[in-house]
């Protein structure tokens, strides 16, 4: 029966995994140290402590999948072990790595995932390690970016580093800084503000084309320089690659909000979404991955299975939550999320294949969701609301980030129809029982 | 030099075949960390809050690497069935051997849960965890089950029976090492690392022979568990391992932790398949000087330094019970000012 787990009993299950099912999943196609699929137990004598109390989804699927992503580290360090280039892309959130991804053996990464780490690992080393190098604390907990760059224990040393600036997070392009501070080699990029046609009267969406594949250029151009290769059907590969993912993740999330009962929990979900970044440091393996996901789905909503109750009341998640035990709580609650805005609608959508490919990035990254109006952010979440199917809309905060305080009063304003409920992420291990009670509370009001 | 990481980060790179920014240095502070926390033994091996507050204390103390939930060798055997006595002022002591009371067959394999000090030991092991498993590694030491099944029986009529009745022998480590499995099985759910340890595998106690036909199967039995879960298994065996080096390699150990060997000849054979952990002389430690132990700890660790897959300073064997604190300092101290990695 499909369901969501505790550590205890994905040990009981493990018991039943055969070590040839172990050996079958690599990633490098490594068998030495390539094996990923390790139950949580692994991870969480490691030091990924919330392991302890997150509850995960009981499918084969899903071991897969969180063995693969806790593997994550790792996986980097290997490859530049066997001699790939490994490249930081910072700040954009789903278009630099469609460029590095076509040049062999590059492999980009988002270090500002690493903002799940202080959570996963329910410590502040990372955080506080970023405050002592100048960071206030009242920052977003991006800054633990600053401090894995510090140590140097949880990423290696990237070969080039791209980081995005302008029409950005303000906290993270002061992190960003930073990192430079500590003697990093940093390629900036310029991210321009989206406006209305009254801000830019001549063919505006037109200008800021151009103006992204200018910068795209020379992103390209750098890896020229680090590779000594510069194949253009490569970058068109590559789209192809990066649309793979897209489609792939749309349609798990379309089965999934669309079946009467949730086939796959909310924070596998967030977890699958966050991998059209840059598909977790090996693209091929993640997609291999999704497609086992997908199948999982399929069959369970066939069998009219599901994780969640099917009376569990359809919310929409503004912000991605740092600490992913806020969405298992959530569902406890009997909530279930059938829309999302993380933040990275310009990792979402399909890239056009039919015109010039820095074009077609360009127009991609254009659908951001932070460069533009609130309003053009919410508005698949206004239209799930009119449609009814949104009944109610949970933000959380980042303490310290300023598009979180500066947008959530605007969102609640857009999203008046439904009750919103907007928190604050805590500290890792933060959670307090008020916190809870508010998210029950809420869960009430959505059901009375 | 600054030390950059946390203990637990220094571990985590060396296992994955990065070098940190220092030598992860972890001696072998087991019941020695009674001293440190000023409480008697028995209080230390029977209750597992105070034996993990024991181990902070000495973390706090003295600054090393790694957390050891330990006391001694017979907490498998204890759980099936074995009788120890518990002295106020010293470790248990075994008093009857099940198998001289029962047969072979008659064995039950332990529940962790339950059975003998097994619970303290899972205990101590979540206290410790949750107390400071973010930032340092919680290591537990299982006993091999060659070492579990001397522990069952009586130890001159089970070494005789490695001759006269091997199967017997063999039918003992095989219930030991599902013993040993078990109680793995719930120190990993409680947050902790195993640690395989087999003394009495040592080449002080049996031969080369005896080690490949009973003991060497049980500790890769146990290696191949572990394996399961994508862990690098740690394996330590005192005394003298010389005779055995070559079939260490047979293990399946992914570090090697050794006692009486020469460190150059152990690199020379083990350090291109296994991470070398060792191997200070603990009499040395125990009753040195504050300046032998400085000078030769240096030495000892840019020797280990040129494994190439990665050395971690530490003790031959436990540190002695009423070692003057001192002497742990300087080892450590030395082992910090000469086993460093980065510029």
């Amino acid at each position: 029966m499909p369901k969501k787990i505790g550590l205890s009993d994905w040990s009981e299950q493990f018991k039943l995994v055969s070590v040839e099912q172990i050996k079958k999943f690599t990633y490098y196609h490594n068998s030495e140290w390539g094996i990923y699929l390790s139950p949580p137990a692994t991870f969480m004598v490691y030091g990924t402590r919330e392991l302890k109390r997150l509850k995960l989804d009981n499918s084969f699927a899903a071991l897969r999948l969180w063995g693969f992503v806790f593997n994550e580290s790792e996986r980097l360090f290997r490859a530049k072990q066997i001699g790939k280039k490994v490249i930081a892309t910072m700040g954009d959130l789903g278009i630099v790595p469609v460029i590095i991804m076509a040049f062999p053996d590059c492999v980009p990464f988002y270090p500002e995932c690493i903002w799940w780490t202080p959570f996963f690992k329910e410590s502040t080393v990372l955080l506080d390690t970023a405050t002592q190098l100048g960071i206030p604390e009242a920052t977003c907990f991006s800054k633990a970016t600053l401090g894995a760059f510090y140590k140097r224990a949880y990423f290696p040393r990237p070969d080039a580093i791209f980081a995005s600036t302008g029409a950005s997070c303000d906290d993270y392009s002061c992190i960003m800084q930073l990192v430079e501070d500590l003697g990093y080699e940093i390629v900036w990029l310029e991210i321009p503000l989206r406006k209305g046609q009254k801000a830019y009267p001549n063919n505006a969406s037109g200008r800021l084309e151009e103006y992204l594949i200018g910068e795209y250029q020379r992103v390209w151009k750098k890896m020229v320089e680090l590779t000594g290769i510069s194949n253009k059907n490569q970058l068109i590969k590559s789209i192809k690659k990066a649309n793979q993912l897209r489609n792939l993740v749309t349609s798990i999330k379309n089965l999934t909000y669309e079946a009467p009962k949730a086939p796959l929990p909310g924070l596998e979900l967030m977890t699958i979404e966050f991998g059209n970044l840059y598909g977790y440091a090996d693209i091929e393996e993640w997609i291999d991955i999704l497609k086992m996901i997908k199948r999982t789905i399929e069959d369970r909503i066939e069998k009219g299975l599901g994780v969640l109750q099917e009376d569990a009341i359809p919310i929409a998640w503004i912000t991605p939550s740092a600490d992913p035990l806020l969405l298992n709580l959530v569902e406890d609650a009997g909530l279930r999320i059938v829309q999302t805005e993380y933040v990275i609608n310009q990792a979402l959508v399909p890239i056009e294949e039919d015109i010039d490919p820095f074009r077609a990035l360009a127009r991609a990254f254009l659908q951001a969701s932070l460069i533009g109006k609130t309003s053009e952010r919410v508005k698949r979440i206004i239209a799930g609301v009119k449609e009814g199917k949104i009944k109610g809309v949970l933000i959380t905060n980042m303490l310290g980030a300023s598009h979180c305080a500066m947008e959530t009063g605007l969102i609640m304003r857009f999203l008046s129809a439904v009750p919103v409920l907007a928190i604050d992420v805590p500290q890792p291990f933060g959670i307090t029982e008020q916190l809870k009670t508010r998210i029950l509370a809420f869960a009430e009001t959505l059901k009375h | 030099m600054k030390e950059v990481l946390n203990p637990r980060e220094r571990f985590g790179l060396l296992v994955i075949d990065e070098k940190p920014d220092r030598c992860n240095i972890i001696p072998l502070i087991t019941s020695h960390s009674a001293t440190v926390y000023k409480i008697g033994l028995k209080e230390y091996y029977t209750n597992g809050k105070t034996m993990a507050k024991a181990q902070i204390a000495a973390i706090e103390e003295y600054g090393h690497d790694a957390i050891s939930i330990f006391s001694e060798v017979g907490i498998i055997a204890e759980a099936m069935g074995s009788e120890f006595i518990y002295p106020d002022d010293d470790l248990p002591v075994l008093k009857s051997p099940i198998l001289t009371k029962v047969d072979v067959f008659a064995l039950k394999v332990p529940n962790p849960q339950k059975d003998g000090r097994l619970p303290i030991y899972l205990e101590a092991i979540d206290y410790a965890y949750s107390a400071v498993g973010d930032k340092i590694p919680i290591l537990a030491y299982v006993p091999a089950p060659f070492t579990t099944g001397m522990m069952l029986s009586d130890p001159n009529q089970f070494l005789l029976a490695t001759i006269k009745n091997p199967n017997q022998v063999k039918a003992i480590i095989e219930m030991s090492l599902k013993a040993a499995i078990d109680f793995c099985y719930e120190i990993i759910n409680a947050g902790g690392l195993p640690i395989i340890v087999d003394p009495l595998a040592s080449s002080s106690v049996i031969s080369p022979r005896a080690y490949q036909e009973f003991a060497l199967p049980g500790e890769q039995g146990l290696i191949q568990f572990l394996h399961r879960y994508d862990f690098d298994v740690i394996l330590h065996i005192c005394g003298d391992t010389t005779p055995i080096l070559d079939l260490l390699l047979q293990t399946g150990a992914d570090l090697i932790s050794l006692d009486k060997v020469a460190l150059k000849l152990a690199i020379e054979k083990l350090a291109k398949k296994m991470r070398i952990i060792g191997n200070f002389d603990t009499t040395k430690i125990g009753f040195g000087t504050v300046d032998e132990i400085l000078k030769e700890t240096k030495a000892m660790t840019r020797i280990g330094m040129r494994a190439e897959k990665g050395y971690i300073v530490a003790t031959g064997c436990e540190v002695p019970i009423f070692t003057p604190t001192e002497n742990v300092k300087a080892f450590i101290r030395a082992a910090k000012e000469a086993g460093w990695y980065w510029d």
